[in-house]
């Protein structure tokens, strides 16, 4: 009846199916990222009106914003698949949390990037040390660690599982940058924009920074689709299904 | 049974550490020299102003103090991997957890406790006022041990790897910002005469949090370390 859902998750979670899985979707994915990157960017960099404080300058925020939304994000999904890899040792779930944190780390090092370029004219000053940036900068060392730590181990699935401890430990810096303007008295700003409430933002501002926003999950999801396909074949290169697959290539 | 049997593990656990900490005292000692030319070079690279030295004095010994705790984590359990005896702590019947603890409890007394002994030399190097020593001391005593659980729980994730050294710094250091925050600002806030303790209470409370987590942590951690 209602119990294919956790069948067809536990189907998922063995490499060839997801593999299969993960090359359909793809290429969907990374279209939709392109598509909407190019909407939200247009409506973003063009039609939205300037602002009547900042000017043009307020435009960063189309960029900063959804990657500083995306570094919080993937960190908690790398925990959660983290934590899964750890208590019931899926493979797979390793895969993910590992391939994760380069792109989570890239996604906070954008954030920092274009956050000095928008502090610049802003505030005068390229960095301060807010409670916000330097809690995104230990943002930043965290993924360092967890990439660090797992290229540190000779057996690749050891140091997936060691660096996923990392990752459950730095769990909590997350919500101390969520938090971070609403518990200490800070330069950067609190947020503006609500998800379930009002948000203090004008609707022409609004909608190209939530479809960018959408813009970068596709591309989150497209970048770490391809990255774990080539972590599984890496990973089972012993296997059949792998075996299968590279005689398929070899023949074309 | 159990009771007494897990009793004598622990001071006989202890006991081992420190008799092999003793053994070879010169270690003890280079962690607390590297901590005296550390604060040397301050006046030397920032010129012996007294008002100056003075206002940098607490956060110059915290992070002073910090940097020698990490030279020394990295043989926490170094030697016991190689001869083997850590495996057989974790295939002992007593709880892992507890006997780490006290692995933890002994490194904080041979590396930590003589960094303390020699804060007040340190502080005078920099012309700390006296007043604030004491308020100095008791946050390295609550920071101190904390610095010594996260980083047990890191070696002994690094446990099975070549070289941990720079590694340990990249994971340790963003963990420790905390703790360096808070001790840093009970200095500062005793230094200008303001009410000090909230930092302190706080330092207290994450030092509870940690005490009863991290060797649990540590626990896990190595078990993966050494599960090849």
């Amino acid at each position: 009846m209602s119990n294919w859902i956790p069948l067809w998750l536990h189907k998922l979670s063995s490499p060839p199916t997801f593999y299969r899985f993960a090359g359909t979707l793809l290429p969907w994915m990374m279209a939709l990222a392109l598509l909407l990157g190019a909407i939200g960017l247009y409506g973003g960099l063009v039609l939205a009106p300037p602002d009547y404080q900042q000017g043009d300058a307020y435009r960063i925020i189309f960029i900063h914003v959804p990657s500083a939304w995306m570094s919080m994000f993937i960190y908690g999904v790398m925990g959660v698949s983290a934590f899964i890899a750890l208590v019931w040792r899926i493979k797979l779930a390793e895969v993910v949390a590992m391939e994760s944190a380069p792109i989570g780390a890239a996604f906070t090092f954008i954030t920092l990037v274009t956050g000095s370029l928008w502090g610049k004219p802003m505030w005068g000053t390229w960095w301060t040390w807010d409670a916000r940036l330097t809690s995104e900068l230990v943002l930043l060392f965290l993924y360092l660690g967890v990439i660090g730590l797992y290229h540190a181990f000779e057996d690749r699935r050891q140091g997936a599982r060691a660096a996923a401890f990392l990752a459950i430990i730095g769990i909590i810096n997350v919500p101390i940058v969520h938090y971070s303007v609403t518990w200490w008295n800070t330069l950067h700003q609190g947020s503006t924009v609500d998800i379930f409430g009002h948000s203090k933002i004008a609707w022409d501002m609004l909608w190209p920074l939530l479809t960018v926003t959408l813009a970068t999950k596709f591309y989150y999801a497209a970048s770490l689709f391809r990255r774990a396909r080539t972590d599984l074949l890496a990973l089972e290169s012993g296997k059949e299904w792998v075996r299968q697959i590279a005689q398929r290539e070899g023949k074309r | 049974m159990i009771r007494p049997g897990l009793a004598r593990a622990c001071t006989a656990m202890l006991r081992r550490d420190l008799t092999l900490a003793w053994r070879r005292r010169g270690d003890i000692a280079m962690p607390v020299l590297y901590a005296l030319i550390v604060t040397m070079l301050f006046p030397f690279a920032l010129g012996p102003e007294d008002t100056l030295l003075q206002r940098i004095a607490g956060g110059v010994i915290l992070v002073t103090v910090l940097l020698s705790m990490l030279l020394a984590l990295d043989v926490l359990f170094s030697s016991d991997i190689e001869d083997g005896s850590l495996e057989q702590l974790v295939l002992a019947p007593q709880p892992l957890a507890l006997m780490l603890g006290m692995k933890i409890l002994a490194h904080w007394i041979t590396t930590a406790l003589p960094l303390i002994v020699a804060t007040p030399l340190l502080a005078a190097m920099l012309h700390l006022p006296a007043a604030v020593i004491p308020v100095l001391l008791l946050a390295l005593l609550l920071a101190t041990p904390l610095l010594s659980l996260f980083g047990a729980v890191l070696v002994a994730l690094t446990a099975g790897t070549r070289r941990s050294g720079m590694l340990l710094a990249l994971m340790l250091l963003p963990l420790c910002v905390p703790a360096v925050i808070f001790a840093a600002g009970a200095v500062a806030a005793a230094q200008q005469g303001l009410p000090w303790l909230a930092p302190i209470v706080w330092l207290a409370a994450a030092l509870v949090l940690a005490v009863a987590l991290g060797p649990l942590a540590c626990a896990a951690a190595l078990r993966i370390a050494l599960d090849a």
